[in-house]
């Protein structure tokens, strides 16, 4: 009997919780009622900036309560809806969201919760101008009311990272014009430099995914036009070139993030890989590390070179966002300020450009303030002493962030699994592409 | 006499080759993740299954310790979780299967095929309902939620009744009545004696289901004071570009470690080769 | 056994209270949660109001004209079959080796370790193993093969629909079979020993002894075995979803992940996830109440014969 008891108080506990905590939630001001704000993210790259802020700005006395979700396990949307939807005290005020959901959060299904940006005490337009912010982050942080309610710090626009060697090889010339000139403009002079490269025994790049990114990135239309599944012809045009690629060995039939696509960076497959699609952080996260040395010399440390790509795309960033119903408004404000619109050279994005948050010597990255690149030093002995930023600021310029949908993450995945199959000659283009819209449809209640 | 020692060696033979292949099967993913928690995470992606040790086990700890990984905090955490899910989910579950098997009364074939319903719900959208719930009522960054549902454990309740009907003997319950036990006493001093084996390897199942458990702590944790190993582990994982593989590895060593002496405490019980049958009390 | 006077039906009762109440705290609004959403408008992130559906059968006919979600279905039954039969053999036989008193396996204790051992990782860090084992061209398993001249080029073994399915039923097979394997002998353990003293006097052999005493009395074990692993079969999820995403072109696409992905993967579809999990729901019904039919009668039936069996022997001797 003394459990029963023990049990019933309990539900009263449970209740009594809930009823105190539901008057709480109501009894809140517009201005800031509270020092604490909850910043939500899935790496500790945000809340190490909110430590250097708070470092430089000792009169900023909130007290910042990091939660921190990884992606991978695909836990931190289900969390952070949860969180959002559920508000109270330890609903999310300030929070991040990837490239590959980010669209959810500023125009899909949770577009509701984020605030403007403007209502948190930012001087938006004429901040973006100052900044010279990439377009695209812009277009992808605009809700649907025309507000702009997220922006990342780093700009992701991609370039073609090529081996200097092999260039010279096949080419006589290693320099960025002439390579950028060879592979592009358009696929057609791309894979006719795949032919020049295939004929002394090289693949022009590691897998068919490399190039994916790439025509992703660079199709006018996104997968969803007018509420239906539209496959835009140039990404239908991935079909063949998958499988002609992989009919003429162009590429070593590697998957990207899996062993063998590592090992090219590095010359350890089965043809030497000319170059990878990628973003500054590319060269930065994965390839420097895989490379098989630490200075020039090196493995393939130092014989790398950035040039334009072929078509323009942008791949990966995080945006900021803040909650419509926080409570702290005004600090959420100063810190997005910081991070995404002070091109100072105090903020955030100068620290991050040249490596210097945590002291001299850190990781440099190109960030979406044009304003901040201009007056940073974007040299890298792994590019052999190459200035990235002179190719990766105008390459935030080509991409384009409205040929994006909420969908994405998952229609990709759904219409790379087809093009394996095509490609590999499991089955025909018709197929493929009808399974891919079945599939679609059956999942996503997309209509077709 | 002879034939049959003889097929009785050849047997034996047999026993130990199979259980001898079988062993090295289960401690491979082992071996592959503590040598992986020794390199680096390039080498790690060159060759993610290696089965010899790098040199990089001392970076990797400062990593992990660098990047908000508390392993003291997490386990402790993690520890007053999974002892009090264990505790719960096994004494009650025995207490409900016990209820179902020793006493006649007349709703309980219609409770026990609810139990059973419970069990099959598939627990996707279940799920959905359980964190807005938790969310409403303000349970998030408390331990309780991750340890009290155990209370109910339609599947621990299901084995325990199996187990009972198969053991258990009604004299014994007689007997304790006329000796004037109370009910609540046999049960007690009586019949969990009995399930001894029942609830060891139910314990077992249950701390190690408990402990790895990722998904809902980490909905319902928000604070770094709360979190579990596994919370801390996946923190690790961070995004993909930027994953650093040989700390993750020496996470996940750090926290299955104490599953094993956890393991090796209650598996005394299942390995004892003692039956603790009905009719040895 | 019926006693006159006391009633004890009353403390039935008052154990189950605390299974009951905690049930209705923490699980009765989701359960009602996933039966009700099922019949309504649901869908959408974030969403709290919804409305009946004026047919309330409406998400219930669309999952059932759903191709991937048969495929799923068949998926699950294939890849089920495949790890459970092997599994329980395996668990059964190796329950046999370790209880029967004849053989004395030495090491034992370290043995049933060892064996449990894959149970304790967890799901996620197995996928990923396994992923990596059967990578495509570089990978372990690629490795050895063409060392050992199976093949001649590597093999996209993730492109393959059956290798795929095999690999995951493997998975799901050497996680669970020294889980099934220590219920059993925690069931054997439970067995009156001086059953089996009495059938080595006899002179039974050790294979008579697991056939007609041990597996007899185990029988209320191996229906647990049989429900649960059944169950959860059909629940089958963090494996074929951290392994390849239900790829390759939704071979290993199981009904549980295909649930997930209603919900999770992009639209939301709360009420048709929550169809599909109750047609999930009926089927592991209606298979689990055939399998509690045909385990009771024989389990009845055969643990009185072995009874008089024994009896009957014993008045002999």
């Amino acid at each position: 009997m003394k459990r029963t008891m023990r049990i019933l108080l309990m539900m009263a506990l449970v209740a009594s919780l809930a009823v105190s905590l539901f008057a709480m939630g109501a009894g809140e001001a517009p201005k800031d009622t509270r020092k604490i704000i909850n910043l939500w993210s899935f790496t500790d790259e945000v809340p190490k900036m909110v430590e250097k802020y708070k470092q430089l700005h000792p009169e900023f006395d909130y007290e910042v309560r990091t939660t921190i979700i990884a992606t991978t396990d695909g836990a931190y949307q289900p969390a952070l809806d949860q969180a959002l939807a559920g508000g109270g005290d330890n609903a999310p005020d300030l929070y991040c969201a990837e490239a590959a959901f980010v669209l959810k959060y500023t125009q899909g299904d949770a577009a509701h919760f984020a605030a403007p940006y403007k209502s948190l005490g930012i001087n938006v337009d004429a901040k973006l101008k100052e900044a010279d912010i990439a377009p695209y982050t812009v277009d992808i942080g605009t809700n649907d009311a025309g507000d702009l309610v997220g922006l990342g710090y780093q700009a992701t626009g991609g370039a073609f990272i090529y081996r200097r060697s092999i260039a010279k090889d096949v080419w006589g010339s290693d320099d960025p014009a002439f390579v950028t000139s060879k592979v592009g403009p358009g696929w057609d002079r791309f894979f006719a430099a795949a032919e020049d490269l295939a004929r002394k025994g090289y693949a022009i790049v590691s897998g068919d995914g490399d190039i994916w990114h790439a025509v992703e990135g660079s199709s006018p239309q996104g997968w969803i036009v007018n509420d239906k599944l539209f496959i835009d012809p140039t990404r239908e045009a991935f079909l063949d070139m998958s499988k002609m690629m992989l009919e003429k060995g162009y590429n070593n039939d590697t998957t990207d993030w899996t062993d063998a696509w590592f090992a090219d960076m590095k010359d350890a497959g089965s043809k030497k890989v000319f170059g990878f699609f990628g973003p500054a952080w590319l060269i930065n996260y994965v390839m420097a590390g895989n490379s098989g040395g630490s200075k020039p010399g090196e493995g393939t440390y130092g014989d790398w070179g950035v040039c334009e790509p072929p078509v323009g795309f942008f791949w990966g960033g995080t945006w900021v966002l803040a909650n419509n119903q926080s409570p702290v408004k005004n600090g959420v404000g100063k810190l997005i300020e910081w991070i995404t619109l002070d091109s100072s050279n105090t903020g955030l994005q100068y620290y991050w450009a040249n490596g210097t948050l945590d002291g001299p010597g850190g990781t440099k990255d190109t960030v979406a303030s044009g304003t901040v690149m201009k007056k940073s030093d974007g040299t890298l002995p792994f590019l052999g002493g190459q200035n990235m930023f002179d190719v990766f600021v105008p390459a935030g310029a080509f991409a384009t962030g409205k040929n994006k949908t909420q969908y994405d993450e998952t229609i990709n995945i759904y219409w790379r699994d087809q093009v394996d199959n095509y490609a590999n000659g499991m089955k025909t283009k018709a197929q493929a592409i009808a399974d891919f819209k079945r599939v679609v449809a059956d999942n996503l209640a997309i209509d077709i | 006499m002879k034939s049959i020692k003889a097929s009785t060696i050849t047997m034996k033979t047999v026993i130990y080759i199979v259980c001898i292949f079988l062993s090295l099967l289960s401690i491979f993913p082992f071996w592959v993740m503590i040598m992986n928690a020794t390199r680096s995470t390039y080498q790690i992606q060159q060759t993610s299954v290696a089965l010899f040790p790098g040199k990089s086990l001392v970076n990797n700890w400062k990593i992990l310790t660098g990047k908000s990984f508390n392993p003291w905090v997490g386990f402790v955490n993690s520890m007053i979780i999974s002892t009090g899910t264990t505790i719960c989910a096994v004494y009650f579950s025995s207490l409900t299967a016990y209820a179902l098997v020793a006493y006649t009364w007349r709703l309980r074939n219609a409770f026990f095929s609810f139990i059973m319903a419970v069990l099959m719900i598939p627990a996707q959208v279940s799920g959905i309902g359980f964190y807005q719930f938790m969310y409403k009522i303000g349970w998030t960054n408390s331990l309780l939620p991750l340890i009290l549902p155990a209370i109910a454990a339609p599947a621990m309740v299901f084995f325990m009744r199996q187990y009972l009907m198969a053991t258990l003997s009604l004299d014994i319950v007689a007997s304790a009545r006329i000796d004037g036990s109370g009910e609540f006493r046999t049960f007690n001093q009586i019949i969990l004696p009995i399930m001894k084996p029942a609830m060891a390897t139910q314990a077992i199942f249950t701390f190690v289901g408990s402990w790895n458990n990722l998904f809902i702590p980490l909905i319902l944790l928000t604070r770094q004071e709360k979190y579990t190993m596994p919370i801390m582990v996946s923190l690790l994982r961070g995004d993909i570009y930027k994953t650093e593989y040989g700390s993750v590895y020496l996470g996940l060593t750090l926290t299955v470690l104490p599953l094993f002496v956890i393991y090796f405490i209650l598996s005394k019980y299942i390995i004892a080769g003692v039956a603790l049958g009905a009719l040895k009390e | 056994m019926a006693r006159k006077g006391v009633s004890y039906a009353k403390w039935g009762y008052i154990f189950s209270i605390p299974f009951v109440v905690t049930f209705i705290i923490f699980s009765l609004y989701p359960t009602l949660y996933t039966v009700v959403i099922g019949f309504t408008d649901l869908r959408g992130l974030g969403k709290t109001t919804f409305k009946f559906l004026s047919d309330p059968f409406a998400n219930f006919t669309a999952i059932l004209a759903n191709v991937t979600f048969k495929q799923s279905l068949a998926n699950t039954a294939i890849i089920w079959t495949m790890n459970f039969i092997p599994q329980i053999t395996l668990a059964l036989l190796l329950t046999a080796w370790f209880t029967t008193r004849r053989f004395q396996v030495k090491a034992q204790g370290a043995f049933k370790v060892l064996i449990y051992m894959p149970n304790i990782i967890t799901a996620a860090t197995i996928a990923i193993l396994f992923n990596a084992l059967f990578g495509y061209p570089k990978g372990p398993v690629n490795d050895l093969l063409i060392r050992l001249g199976f093949l001649d080029a590597p093999s996209n073994f993730h492109l393959q629909k059956w290798t795929s399915k095999g690999v995951i039923a493997f998975i799901q097979f050497w996680m669970w079979y020294g889980n099934s394997m220590i219920v059993l002998i925690a069931g054997v353990l439970g067995i009156d020993v001086t059953l089996f003293e009495a059938a080595e006097i006899d002179g039974a052999n050790a294979t008579q002894i697991f056939f007609r005493i041990t597996l007899p009395r185990l029988k209320t074990i191996v229906l647990y075995v049989l429900i649960t692993s059944m169950i959860g079969g059909l629940q089958m999820f963090d494996i074929p979803r951290l392994y390849n995403l239900g790829r390759p072109d939704n071979a290993t696409l199981t009904s549980s992940v295909f649930i997930y992905n209603q919900a999770f993967s992009g639209s939301y579809l709360y009420n048709r996830a929550s169809a599909a999990s109750m047609i999930v729901f009926l089927i592991i019904v209606v298979l689990s109440v055939a399998l509690f039919f045909i385990m009771r009668d024989k389990d009845e039936v055969k643990a009185r014969k072995l009874e008089r069996q024994i009896k009957r022997r014993g008045g002999v001797a």
